[in-house]
């Protein structure tokens, strides 16, 4: 496979589940706020916020509902927007339209044009979280166009590489807002806020399924970490990622590949064997950050063994 | 290419001239034909005298039974068809890009199969006839030496590249890919505009044309007898594959100069299709005089490249040095014989608009026969008595820069004013070499839809000649459309359309 289509479809394939993963948060933040005091819903509104805030947007402290929302969806400007991922994921995809199927192509275009003119005003009366979950039903029938209408070949497996390492680290990261040091810094979490915490990661029933509905939040961070048949945790993400970097560039010479399985599966060994009781002591930050910073460093190894390497270099 | 216009509809009924023909001398034209204008030029539907052709009257018959609101229903159907396949291009603004169609016209336009016969057998004529040409001038020069063809006219030649000189293509075959452009004259003969031997585009959209068009019209389709067309990716990647100087596990690329291109979505199209790597320049690396694509295991090495870039930026150290779209060292390893380039570089020497003009003296000359079809009758400027010729009647002549396409650098002569061809007259007489002129032109109209109604709109036809080991044209084309009433201007950049075009099997 080109090196290039390689990096296209790997990008698409994580803006994808970037704008899958702010769609969900959206709509469910704005789903709970009927149930959650005024003050409650300010609080739980600055983690979202800060969960779905790249670089390019921070909101100012007076800062409404709607212009939040309006920032976090349809910003075009904004580039970690819901608006902006589609788009990125779209134009990645246009460069590879010769790779993915045209029932991949035609719904996410579909998806992009539908969504690219809505103006967050014209509905902001009428059920606006509605939206936002029926793009999250678009991203998961797109997810099943592609599983059933392409190649489970190098291709598919770069577009699970880049899913699952933007994964991890998106619910990494929520799981610091909700155990790391901004909860302990006076806004602790309450029964609702672990509640959301689930729901933001489609991980209510499920949960419920293993540990009744006992909501306790050692157990919501020993589930969304480790549990190892749930596809929106962490272990899972992690287990998910080695299965693709086993599958791709095959044909690179050994020492390349060594360099990214190594990485892989030091990573996965931490997720596979850790202990929710040690980290609830007080190390679960550093243990999120360490998953974070693993899954940067696989990233760039990909890069420097099969997409951006020196052409000299194996000549 | 533009197409220049004696007169338009408007112009006519302006001058007081006929429009269209009386009421009681079109009994067919009820309906949503009502406002159909029948004018000089031959009408791919209706005869002079308001009575439907033959191979027309299904759909003809078809179209009338239709409700008012299921045309434009259809129509919008295939718009939106083509906008959610990407079938797009991009029109750049101030801080937003906003993406088009190319518009599609729904209703098909329809070939004879004894037309088809011989457009086919005089394009594979013409096209044998250019290989040969291109062969003869990057070899022997024997027809410039016979004095047939002007030296000057060749050597000095923008799109001569003294780089093939001497240099050996696979077959001979040196425009493998060629998209003729033919328009009907008022008498209904079909004769050729101009050839495009470079990168002629437009055969995706023949292919995207015939797919929405044929869910819209399924019925009578089927019963009409249109020859299909969907194998022409196959044939494109056999007439490639017999370029490679071996058959086994021959690797083949489409070169596109990436998505910015307004062809882009043709580029990956025909990749996706043929099952091959669409590949941009940098993708390439070039070492060794072989070609290789830089791959997630490696470097791969690759035999022939269907290039989709000009030849002035395919290769930055033997052409244009700042091209960033090309690959340096491709044209190195193709004299070398290690990668085949499909256009030969170096073709566009013969689709130079003053080299058209003696194709017709070329196929007697390499051929020893007649030509099937005809040119356009054309003045070269370069010749004395022509120029004069032209000069004189520049208000009805289309005059055209030689080494210009996409309708730049041309007057037409009707329609300018007499301030604009005095000027133009002044750029002629200082470089008359650069220039050649035609009568104006009557393409013929063809039915098409227009807010739901019916009217007449100029056409041309533009088929795809596929050349390599053997010689294949699928039985379609891309009929371009002039979508404005009255103009003759069939160009996408200029507003053109485009509709399906079916070819009868009987």
């Amino acid at each position: 496979m080109l090196s290039r289509v390689a990096d296209n479809l790997y990008w698409m394939s994580r803006y994808l589940e970037r704008a899958e993963h702010t769609s969900r948060l959206i709509a469910v933040k704005l789903e709970s706020m009927i149930e959650q005091s005024p003050g409650e819903a300010e609080i739980s509104w600055r983690r979202v916020v800060t969960a779905l805030s790249g670089e390019g947007f921070v909101p100012s402290e007076a800062a409404e509902t709607f212009d939040i929302t309006r920032a976090l969806a349809f910003d075009p400007f904004n580039a970690s927007s819901l608006i902006a991922s589609l788009r990125f994921a779209r134009d990645n995809g246009r460069q590879v339209r010769e790779q993915i199927s045209t029932e991949m192509w035609n719904r996410l275009n579909r998806l992009y044009l539908r969504l690219a003119p809505l103006n967050l005003a014209s509905f902001w009366n009428d059920q606006p979280a509605h939206i936002f979950r029926e793009t999250v039903e678009e991203l998961h029938m797109l997810e099943g166009t592609a599983y059933s209408t392409m190649r489970h070949g190098e291709g598919w497996y770069f577009l699970e590489l880049g899913r699952y390492i933007e994964r991890a680290q998106l619910v990494s990261r929520l799981l610091d807002l909700h155990f790391g040091p901004a909860s302990r810094a006076g806004s602790s979490p309450h029964h609702l806020d672990w509640v959301v915490l689930l729901r933001f990661c489609t991980a209510f029933e499920a949960y419920c399924k293993v540990y009744t509905a006992n909501i306790r939040r050692d157990r919501i961070a020993e589930f969304l970490l480790f549990d190892a048949e749930f596809p929106h945790s962490v272990r899972f993400a992690v287990e998910r990622l080695t299965e693709a970097l086993a599958h791709v560039a095959i044909g690179a010479p050994a020492p390349r590949r060594a360099a990214c399985e190594r990485l892989a599966g030091r990573l996965k060994a931490s997720v596979d064997f850790g202990q929710i009781d040690e980290l609830m002591g007080g190390t679960i930050d550093i243990f999120l950050a360490n998953i974070s910073a693993q899954c940067e460093q696989i990233h760039d190894a990909v890069y420097a063994a099969y997409i951006g390497y020196d052409a000299e270099t194996v000549l | 290419m533009q197409h220049a216009l004696f007169a338009s509809a408007e112009e006519r009924s302006r001058l007081g001239g006929p429009v269209g023909l009386t009421a009681d001398a079109r009994p067919d034209r009820s309906g949503p034909y009502a406002n159909y204008l029948l004018g000089r030029a031959y009408d791919e539907m209706f005869t002079p005298k308001g009575g439907v052709r033959p191979h027309y009257a299904e759909l003809h018959k078809r179209v009338a039974e239709l409700p008012a609101d299921e045309l434009r229903r259809r129509q919008h159907a295939c718009e939106q068809s083509f906008l959610h396949q990407g079938i797009t291009f991009t029109v750049y603004g101030d801080n937003q890009s906003t993406e088009r169609i190319i518009p599609t016209d729904l209703l098909p336009r329809i070939i004879t199969a004894a037309e088809w016969a011989r457009l086919e057998a005089g394009l594979k004529q013409r096209i044998q006839a250019l290989n040969l040409f291109l062969h003869d001038i990057y070899a022997d020069g024997r027809v410039l030496k016979d004095g047939l063809v002007p030296r000057a006219l060749i050597y000095g030649s923008r799109h001569y590249r003294r780089e093939m000189r001497g240099l050996p293509v696979p077959h001979g075959a040196y425009v493998n890919v060629c998209g003729t452009d033919l328009v009907r004259r008022e008498d209904g003969t079909f004769v050729v505009l101009e050839d495009n031997l470079r990168v002629p585009s437009g055969v995706s959209y023949m292919l995207a044309n015939r797919d929405v068009v044929r869910r819209a019209f399924s019925a009578i389709f089927r019963s009409a007898g249109v020859r299909p067309i969907e194998h022409y990716p196959q044939d494109l990647l056999a007439t490639l594959k017999s370029l490679a100087p071996f058959q086994e596990e021959v690797s083949i690329a489409v070169l596109s100069p990436g998505v910015f291109n307004s062809a882009y979505f043709e580029h990956a199209f025909l990749a996706r299709q043929m099952g091959v790597e669409l590949v941009e320049g940098h993708d390439l690396v070039v070492n060794d005089n072989s070609v290789y694509a830089r791959t997630t295991s490696g470097l791969k090495r690759v035999d022939v490249i269907y290039r989709r870039i000009d030849d002035d930026f395919i290769d930055p150290l033997a052409f244009r040095a700042d091209s960033t779209l090309g690959v340096p060292g491709v044209f190195n390893a193709y004299r070398a014989g290690n990668v085949v380039i499909a256009n030969a570089p170096g073709t566009g020497v013969a689709d130079d608009k003053a080299v058209y003009a003696y194709v017709p003296r070329l196929i007697r000359y390499y051929l020893s026969e007649e030509p099937i079809l005809e040119n356009v009758e054309t003045f070269l400027c370069r010749e004395h008595k022509a120029l004069g010729h032209v000069l004189a009647n520049l208000d009805r002549l289309v005059v055209k820069a030689v080494g210009e396409s996409g309708g730049y650098g041309m007057l037409i002569g009707p329609h300018a004013s007499k301030a604009e061809r005095d000027a133009f007259a002044e750029k002629l007489k200082a470089d008359p070499e650069n220039y050649i002129a035609q009568p104006t032109i009557q393409l013929s109209t063809a039915p098409c839809l227009v807010d739901g109604a019916i009217e007449a709109r100029h056409v041309d036809l533009r088929p795809f000649i596929l050349h390599g080991e053997q010689t294949t044209i699928a039985p379609g084309a891309l009929t371009r459309v002039a979508l404005k009433r009255g103009s003759l201007v069939v160009n996408s950049s200029q507003g053109g359309g485009s509709k399906d075009t079916w070819v009868l099997s009987a």
